[in-house]
């Protein structure tokens, strides 16, 4: 890191190419299942293969005789050793006050499995294979128990450990509904998903005796809370007695957020038998014993009066948490979904009431956007509906209806402030940009052609932030042989393939991924740029500031005289200057260090306006995505490449959930059906040609110096609405008053039976 | 994956023989087999690598018909000069299979003797009235393929080549599985010499012939002809995917369609 032309290079606001690339594309990136230690034991896992059952009796005897194994540990010697079951989120209040309850979840099950793929036993040999022969021949007794996989089932049923949270103003918004000259309503499923990172997850574990100490090297966003979960409320040992490094993560998407409770056995494991571990998760178990996403059941009523303006929304859903209520994912339904619920408009009624359902299934937690997705869903869908049913226009129903700059600051009915945004002044641009007046000729041309055209909007905001706004940084300016030298930034922040690194690096240069190094909360929730870049920035200004005061030393100048720039400490107006890495070889450590914590004022309103085509094949019900056109205002951008690429990948996630992705756990046996990728629709290359993303920065963030806000959730949040108005448009037009009726019916993912059978009835 | 024995042939008679006496199972392309090795659904103990062995591969035209080497990959058939020249549509089909790594590892002769209920090959030999040439005999297409997962193989015997009569016209057309990419339905329309034929993978429990289309196309080589037969939705597959009635109907929707792309 020497010489001005870098510097220059590295300038914000311009598309650097991707520094971490080269080692990623050409295989030598370092991921968790690349490193290994000598005398290294691998571990498989044995999973349940029922939904819910008692499980009377473990014979693991004939696997322990056999070749290779090591150890076969089960949830009762867990229990035995005092390992304590894995955090879990128990603090909410039910409406009526009492507390929320959820089933303990042990690492290793003890007694009762609660969904297929929960892991009952764990085997330690000497290859993965061996692993794996030992741990089929464990020789497990259930007693199958009732389960429910399915939410409705799971409420008709008398409801097992059930707990809801009611939220807003009941009578306020009843009283709206009454005197509503419109009253939209929709049912909508937000069906569950898989967050797939192509990267399993994978650990090693290691133990060292001398010093008492685990290491763990896992593909996680957030290993400081991970160690911090592991120690202090698993273990039950100190939290510097846990060392958790991270390599390169392939990608992660929120569902590497939390503690795992393969995390815990390892970690147990290394520890008990003194050697080194090593699990790398295989996909079909990524899919049944990962955390998944969405999962909601909603009612969602819109009340208008005669010129549009919107009185009041009312929301009743089922989320389903799976078999337990991980941390993340009972906060995502109950309190970060309904905060971005009005969205960009001016709505100061509502009425939200979730419930958060238990099921024989996979746990749901984080999953990009987590929360703000299924919100977003519902306010767009209701507002196309709107538009539909009160003949007014959609583009001037949402435009009656939005936000103004000059209310800004403002807090909408859940009381979230919103620092800035021009939501009419996004849109506009956003028809300009997808020639939305020009629709009509492109309709009229797919119809001689026999296809169904259609055209959807999605205008939104979200939260992002994860709630943490501060983050450490530390920053070591090092001298080298002659005059260069080393600008190492630590933080907590965790790259997993969005180019953080790069980012970063257009301020400086950036090491990650060890507890030992910092803590801090990490990256998730679109966080890292505005909270990490801020605190990097930050950070580098303090470096800044103290070196100028050892430069005045050097140069026997006052502090107040002395310029930064490029590198170089100088004396206002005079020849004599002095390198930063030159001065840091003058210090007794030849280095400079400093530590710097630092906040920002609060979250971002990341926003924008999407808009997409579709074209319908009546005669197959498929749904071809032709155009995808989106203004955002994510304030100031570092690297444009970067954030495009975030909005193409966001959207193309989105696009999934829209037209071809869903997990489903068959209703009647509760076993998974879409566990391999020849069964889970991921969106293909053909689906996404036609992204046209641009960034509108007129809009700049006041709550941080840098004015930057979160890109990484945004493309997914608007593009499933855009998606299915689209497909909901194009079934509308051409006066089929039937299809149009049957389409309101209509569940995600828009497959083509499911459309062909709205169109043929 | 369970541990398992490897054997390389150098000659067919070679690889029967090892067949015969390792209960194995042949090894070409190994693009499902070891996809379900990996996945502990398959553990053939011994498997016998045919894939390198002289004369299993090469395609030439011999008479009125294509003679395709069983060895020869998806990838080898849809550049084939011959191929292409010869019956487009069967080309075009090739092209079509998985990706571009399967294209290049996978054969017809592996294909075939898997017999996937949604593979795409089956379609084409049915419908062509192709010929099965295996190291034993000649198998008539509508005598090759009996039921999931299951031809007319015998456990030693390995197919050698397949030979394609070259057809008057022809067309395939799939629907893609929106996951896995393999055929929702697929169908393979030709004029043959010996009349229409018509074959559908995909939609049933293995490749077959759809003779009410054929009765239809018989009468009138049109798309709307194809398009008006109703299918029933009888002994056709309910998945995820697709229900048997859409899949009932996308059967004629795919032959008219086909009809059309076969001039």
């Amino acid at each position: 890191m020497t010489g001005e032309s870098q510097y220059a290079r590295f300038g914000s606001g311009k598309s650097v190419r991707r520094v971490e690339d080269q080692a990623l594309l050409t295989g030598v990136g370092i991921f968790a299942d690349d490193v290994s230690l000598p005398g290294q034991a691998y571990v498989c896992f044995l999973r349940s293969p029922y939904p819910h059952a008692r499980v009377v009796a473990i014979d693991a005897a004939a696997a322990a005789a056999m070749s290779g194994v090591v150890a076969i540990v089960t949830g009762a010697d867990l229990v035995a050793a005092g390992v304590k079951p894995l955090p879990l989120s128990i603090d909410f209040k039910r409406g009526d006050g009492s507390p929320t309850a959820s089933p303990p979840r042990h690492a290793l099950a003890v007694d009762t499995v609660r969904f297929v793929g929960e892991a009952i036993a764990a085997v330690i040999a000497q290859s993965a294979e061996e692993a794996r022969d030992a741990a089929e021949a464990i020789d497990v007794r259930y007693d199958a128990l009732p389960m429910v996989a399915d939410l409705d089932d799971a409420v008709a049923a008398g409801a097992p450990l059930v707990w809801p949270a009611a939220m807003g103003n009941a009578s306020a918004a009843a009283k709206a509904f009454d005197k509503a000259a419109h009253v939209v309503m929709l049912d909508l499923v937000n069906q569950r998903v898989a967050p797939c990172p192509i990267e399993p997850r994978a650990i090693l574990a290691s133990y060292d005796k001398t010093t008492g100490r685990i290491t763990l090297r896992v593909s996680c966003q957030t290993p400081t809370g991970l160690r911090d979960a592991l120690c202090a409320e698993v273990l039950g040992i100190a939290n510097d007695k846990v060392r958790i490094l991270v390599g390169d993560v392939g990608g992660g998407f929120g569902m590497k957020t939390g503690l795992y409770p393969e995390d815990v056995v390892l970690a147990f494991c290394a520890r008990k038998l003194e050697r080194p571990l090593k699990w790398c998760a295989e996909r079909m178990e990524e899919f049944l014993a990962a955390t998944h996403g969405r999962d909601v059941a909603s009612k969602a009523e819109l009340a208008l009066d005669r010129s549009g303006r919107i009185l009041a929304l009312r929301v009743f859903s089922l989320a389903n948490m799976g078999a337990f209520a991980t941390p993340a994912g009972a906060v995502i339904q109950l309190m970060i979904g309904p905060w971005v619920s009005t969205s960009i408009y001016d709505i100061g009624t509502i009425d939200i009431r979730i419930k958060a359902i238990l099921t024989n299934t996979a746990p749901t937690s984080a999953y990009r956007g987590a929360g703000r997705p299924e919100a977003i869903y519902i306010i767009e869908r209701l507002m196309d509906a709107a538009a539909r049913q009160t003949g007014i226009d959609q583009i001037e129903l949402r435009r009656r209806n939005m936000i103004r700059p000059e209310q800004m600051p403002y807090s909408n009915a859940m009381d979230k402030t919103y620092d800035s945004g021009q939501f009419e002044l996004v849109m506009n641009k956003a028809t300009t940009l997808a020639r939305w007046n020009g629709f009509d000729a492109r309709q009229a041309e797919a119809q001689r052609r026999g296809r169904w055209r259609g055209r959807g909007m999605a205008a939104f905001l979200e939260w992002t932030g994860a709630d943490v706004f501060d983050e450490r940084v530390t920053v070591t300016v090092t001298s080298g042989e002659k005059n260069d030298g080393e600008i190492e930034i630590f933080s907590a922040l965790q790259g997993m393939g969005q180019g953080l690194l790069t980012t970063f690096a257009q301020v400086i240069r950036i090491v990650q991924g060890d507890t030992d190094r910092g803590q801090g909360f990490g990256s998730a929730g679109s966080r890292s740029l505005f909270v990490g870049g801020s605190a990097v920035r930050v950070a580098a200004d303090r470096t800044v500031a103290k070196a100028k005061v050892m430069a005045a030393d050097e140069m026997e100048a006052a502090a107040a005289d002395i310029e930064y720039r490029d590198g170089v400490f100088s004396i206002a107006c005079t020849d004599r200057r002095i390198g930063l890495f030159e001065l840091a070889h003058r210090q007794p450590e030849q280095r400079i260090v400093l530590d710097s914590t630092s906040s920002v004022a609060g979250p971002t309103w990341p926003n924008g306006c999407h808009i997409c085509e579709v074209e319908i094949d009546p005669d197959t019900g498929a749904v071809e995505l032709v155009g995808y056109w989106s203004v955002n205002d994510v304030g100031r951008v570092v690297n444009p490449m970067i954030v495009i690429g975030q909005l193409e990948g966001g959207a193309a996630q989105g696009i999934g959930q829209a037209l071809c992705e869903r997990f489903v756990y068959d209703r009647e046996s509760g076993q998974a059906l879409s566990a391999t990728f020849l069964d889970y629709a991921l969106p293909h290359a053909g689906m996404i040609e036609h992204f046209e993303m641009t960034m509108d920065e007129s809009t700049p963030c006041l709550n941080n110096a840098m004015g930057v806000k979160g890109v990484g959730e945004l493309g997914t949040i608007g593009a499933t609405p855009a998606v299915v108005n689209a497909v909901m448009d194009a079934l509308a037009r051409g006066g089929r008053t039937e299809v149009r009726e049957r389409a309101k019916a209509l569940q995600m993912p828009l497959t083509s039976e499911r459309v062909w059978r709205a169109i043929r009835g | 994956m369970y541990v398992f024995e490897y054997q390389r042939a150098k000659s067919v008679a070679d690889a029967a023989a090892a067949l015969a006496k390792t209960g194995g199972k042949a090894l070409a392309g190994g693009q499902s087999l070891v996809g379900a090795m990996k996945l502990r659904l398959a553990n053939p103990g011994t498997l016998v690598d045919i894939a390198g062995i002289a004369g299993l591969k090469g395609i030439k035209q011999e008479g009125a018909a294509v003679v395709i080497g069983a060895m020869s990959t998806h990838a080898d058939v849809a550049s084939s000069a011959v191929v292409k020249k010869a019956i487009p549509a069967l080309a075009a089909l090739a092209e079509g299979i998985g990706d571009r790594q399967v294209r290049n590892r996978g054969t017809i002769g592996g294909s075939l003797a898997n017999n996937d209920p949604a593979a795409d090959y089956p379609a084409a030999v049915l419908a062509l009235g192709a010929t099965v040439q295996t190291n034993k005999r000649k198998i008539a297409a509508d005598e090759f393929f009996k039921g999931m997962y299951e031809t007319a193989l015998g456990a030693d015997e390995i197919i050698t080549a397949v030979s394609f009569p070259v057809p008057k016209k022809a067309a395939y057309v799939k629907f893609p599985n929106p996951a896995s990419r393999f055929a929702l339905v697929g169908v393979f329309v030709a004029q043959t010499q010996s009349g229409v034929r018509v074959a559908v993978t995909g939609a049933a429990a293995h490749v077959h012939r759809a003779t009410a289309i054929e009765n239809a196309l018989a009468k009138s080589f049109t798309a709307d002809a194809a398009k008006a037969v109703k299918i029933p939705a009888d002994h056709l597959n309910t998945d995820l995917h697709g229900s048997a009635e859409y899949r009932a109907h996308l059967v004629s929707v795919l032959a008219s369609r086909a009809v059309t792309a076969a001039g």
